[in-house]
C-alpha cells in the first residue's frame, strides 16, 4: 500500500514482455532485410531512393498496423475505459489527415515548417472538435449522443467529398512531403516514428487509465449517476475523455496521410470508426494491449489473405473477393468463443482459475 | 431555536398531471436519525430525489445549513456534504469493493485531475477506503470484484461509500431493500455506528417498520404526496389517522409486499 512513487523507467523495465516487444519490432527492418536479403533503406537510384524489396514493403504494412492500434487504443479509451460509445472516430482521424494535407499543399510555407505546423494544427483542430461534440451532446444519454457523433462525422465525409478546394471525392496528392519523413524516400524513418507513436500512446492511456483521472472515467462506465451523487461532474471527465481520444486518432490520421501520401475523403468513411470498434471488441474492451492485438490480427490477416487463393478440388476461391465475408464468420466466432474479446476472456479465465503452487 | 441542517419549504414535484410531492415542508435537525414512511407511491422516493437534486422541484426551495441550494446539480451538492444511497444497489459492479470505496474518498479531494500519478499511490483515499471498509465488515472482501459481493454485501458497500467521503447528511433510500431479514440488524448496527461516531444527521427512507421504529428519533408519514404526520416514534405509534391509513394497510397486507 505504502509503496513510494517507482519512477517511469523502473515500471517500464519491470514490464519484460515489453522490453522484447519494442527490441524485436525495432530490429525488425534489419532481421527481415537480412533473412530476405534486402535493404531496409530501398535501393539507390541515382540520388532518389527506391521502395524496393521485403524489408521495405513489411516496414509500410507494419506502420499500417501501428496506425490502426493507435486508432483502437484510442477509441477503446473512449469505448472500453469511460463507457461512451462514439460512431464518429473517423472524424478526428481524417480531420487531422486533411488540415495537415491543406498545410503542405496550400501554403507556401517552407515544407519542414508547414509540416509541422501543419501536425501541430491539425492536433489542436481534432481537441477543438473532441470539445465541442462533447459540449453540445455528452449531456445526451447512451444511443442519442452515440447517432450524433455519427451525424457529425457524415457531415464532414460528406462536406469534404464535395468540396472543390480539396478535389472533392478525388481527394489530393502530397507532393511536398519533407525528406526526412517522406514513405518513398525515406520509409524506415516513418516506421521508427509510427513505432514510437504507438509506444507512446500505450504508455500515455494506461498512465492516464490507472490515474485518480483514469479511476473516474471507469466509474462514469461502470454507473454515471452514482460518480454524480459522490460529486464527480462527469460531464468534465467525458470531455477530457473524448478530447484526448480525438487528439490521440488525429495522430493515427497525420500518419496515415503521410503514409499513403495521399488525402481523400475515404479516410472520413464509416470504415475508420467501424475498424477500431471490431478491433476493440475482438482484442478485448476495457483492456490496455486488447485494441493492439486486434488491430494487429485484423490487418495482419487482411495482407495475408487479400491476395490468397484457396484452391478446394477444382474450385479456385480469390480470398479478396469474400474477404469481408470472412471478415464477418471471424467476428462472429470470436464473439462467442471469446465474449470479452480475447485479452478480456483470457484475464477472467486467468482470474477464476485456482491458484495452484 | 434547534440547529436546523436541512430544510424544504412548500416542495412540489408534478410529473405531467401527476402531482407526486404537494406542499411538503420538512426540517431535519443536526444529528437526528429522521425517517420518512408511507406507503407505497406516497412520494417518498421523490421527495428523496428532490433533497439530492438529482429533481428539480416544480415549485418550493430546499436549504442547507441556511443556504438556498434548490438549483445545485447533485455532484454540487455532495461537496456541500450530502451523501446519498440508492434504493436499488448503485455500485460499481466490475471494480473492486476497495475501489469503489477509494473512488467516494478521493471525490471530495483536490487530486482528481492528477493524471500523471497512479491512483493507488494516494495513500490517504487508500487508508480512507480501508477505515470505512473496516467500519461496514468489508474489510476482508476488499479486493473482490463487487459484483460478487452477496446482496446484503452490496447494502454494506454502499454505506461505506456514502461515509468515505465524510458527509454531514446522510440520505439513505431504503438501506434494507431486498436484504434477508436475518442480515437486517447487522445493518442497524452499522447505521448506529455511523450516527454516534460522527454524529451523523441521517434521513432514511424505510419500509421495514421494526427498523424505523427502534433506529428513528423522528418521523415523517407521508401519504399521497402530502405530510400526514410527524413526531417521535412513540407519537407516531399513538397517532390514530397513522394507524389507519399507513399502519393498518400495511399491516394487513401479506409479507413481503414491500419490495
Amino acid at each position: 500500500m505504502a509503496i513510494p512513487q517507482a519512477s517511469f523507467i523502473s515500471r517500464l523495465l519491470r514490464d519484460k514482455w515489453f522490453i522484447f516487444l519494442l527490441i524485436a519490432l525495432v530490429a525488425f527492418p534489419f532481421v527481415v532485410g537480412l533473412l530476405t536479403d534486402s535493404s531496409p533503406f530501398g535501393v539507390a537510384r541515382g540520388d532518389r531512393m527506391i521502395m524496393r524489396g521485403e524489408s521495405v514493403r513489411w516496414q509500410a504494412v507494419l506502420i499500417e498496423v501501428y496506425i490502426l492500434a493507435i486508432l483502437a487504443m484510442s477509441y477503446n479509451l473512449l469505448f472500453g475505459f469511460t463507457g461512451v460509445i462514439s460512431f464518429g472516430h473517423a472524424l478526428f482521424f481524417g480531420t487531422a489527415g486533411y488540415v495537415l494535407g491543406l498545410m503542405l499543399e496550400y501554403t507556401p510555407l517552407d515544407t519542414t515548417l508547414a509540416f509541422g505546423l501543419g501536425a501541430v494544427a491539425a492536433i489542436a483542430v481534432c481537441a477543438l472538435l473532441g470539445l465541442v461534440i462533447g459540449l453540445v451532446t455528452l449531456r445526451l444519454k447512451g444511443v442519442y449522443f452515440t447517432i450524433f457523433t455519427l451525424a457529425v462525422a457524415e457531415m464532414f465525409f460528406i462536406f469534404l467529398g464535395r468540396w472543390q478546394l480539396t478535389r472533392a471525392e478525388d481527394g489530393f496528392a502530397i507532393t511536398d512531403l519533407p525528406m526526412w519523413i517522406d514513405p518513398s524516400q525515406n520509409r524506415i524513418s516513418v516506421y521508427y516514428i509510427a513505432l514510437a507513436a504507438a509506444f507512446l500512446t500505450f504508455f500515455f492511456i494506461r498512465r492516464l487509465v490507472n490515474s485518480p483521472t483514469g479511476a473516474v472515467l471507469k466509474a462514469i462506465r461502470e454507473n454515471e449517476d452514482r460518480a454524480q451523487s459522490m460529486g464527480y461532474n462527469t460531464i468534465n471527465y467525458k470531455l477530457l475523455s473524448i478530447v484526448v481520444a480525438g487528439m490521440l486518432a488525429g495522430v493515427a490520421g497525420l500518419l496515415q496521410v503521410v503514409l499513403n501520401k495521399k488525402v481523400g475523403p475515404e479516410i472520413l468513411g464509416i470504415a475508420y470508426t467501424v475498424d477500431p470498434l471490431l478491433m476493440t471488441i475482438i482484442g478485448g474492451i476495457g483492456t490496455f494491449i486488447g485494441p493492439v492485438i486486434g488491430a494487429s490480427g485484423l490487418h495482419l490477416l487482411d495482407v495475408f489473405l487479400r491476395d490468397a487463393t484457396v484452391r478446394i478440388g477444382g474450385l479456385v476461391i480469390d480470398i479478396a473477393s469474400i474477404w469481408a465475408l470472412l471478415l464477418g464468420v471471424i467476428f462472429i466466432l470470436v464473439v462467442i468463443v471469446f465474449p470479452l474479446g480475447i485479452i478480456g476472456t483470457w484475464q477472467r479465465w486467468r482470474m477464476k482459475r485456482p491458484k495452484r503452487e | 431555536m434547534a440547529d436546523i441542517l436541512l430544510e424544504a419549504r412548500g416542495l412540489r414535484k408534478t410529473f405531467g398531471g401527476l402531482v407526486a410531492v404537494d406542499d411538503v415542508s420538512l426540517t431535519i435537525e443536526r444529528g437526528t436519525m429522521h425517517s420518512i414512511i408511507g406507503p407505497n407511491g406516497a412520494g417518498k422516493t421523490t421527495l428523496f430525489n428532490l433533497l439530492t437534486g438529482r429533481y428539480r422541484p416544480t415549485s418550493g426551495k430546499v436549504f442547507y445549513k441556511g443556504n438556498d441550494i434548490t438549483s445545485l446539480p447533485v455532484h454540487r451538492r455532495a461537496h456541500l456534504g450530502i451523501g446519498r444511497s440508492f434504493q436499488i444497489t448503485n455500485i460499481f459492479a466490475n471494480l473492486s469493493v476497495l475501489e469503489n470505496a477509494r473512488l467516494a474518498a478521493q471525490a471530495l479531494g483536490k487530486d482528481n485531475f492528477r493524471i500523471l500519478r497512479r491512483a493507488d499511490s494516494f495513500d490517504a483515499y487508500t487508508a480512507r477506503a480501508y477505515e470505512v471498509l473496516e467500519l461496514t465488515g468489508l474489510r476482508d472482501a476488499a479486493s473482490l470484484p463487487a459484483n460478487v459481493l452477496p446482496h446484503g454485501g452490496k447494502r454494506k458497500l454502499e454505506l461505506a461509500m456514502i461515509l468515505a467521503s465524510s458527509p454531514d447528511l446522510l440520505l439513505l433510500d431504503e438501506p434494507t431493500a431486498g436484504m434477508a431479514s436475518e442480515q437486517v440488524p447487522d445493518l442497524i448496527t452499522i447505521i448506529d455506528r455511523i450516527r454516534d461516531l460522527g454524529k451523523k444527521t441521517i434521513v432514511m427512507v424505510e419500509h421495514n417498520m421494526s427498523v424505523v421504529m427502534n433506529i428513528s428519533t423522528r418521523i415523517t408519514v407521508m401519504h399521497q404526496g402530502r405530510v400526514l404526520a410527524e413526531g417521535d416514534p412513540a407519537q407516531i405509534t399513538a397517532n390514530k389517522t397513522v394507524q389507519s391509513v399507513y399502519l393498518g394497510e400495511l399491516y394487513d397486507l401479506p409479507k413481503g409486499e414491500d419490495a
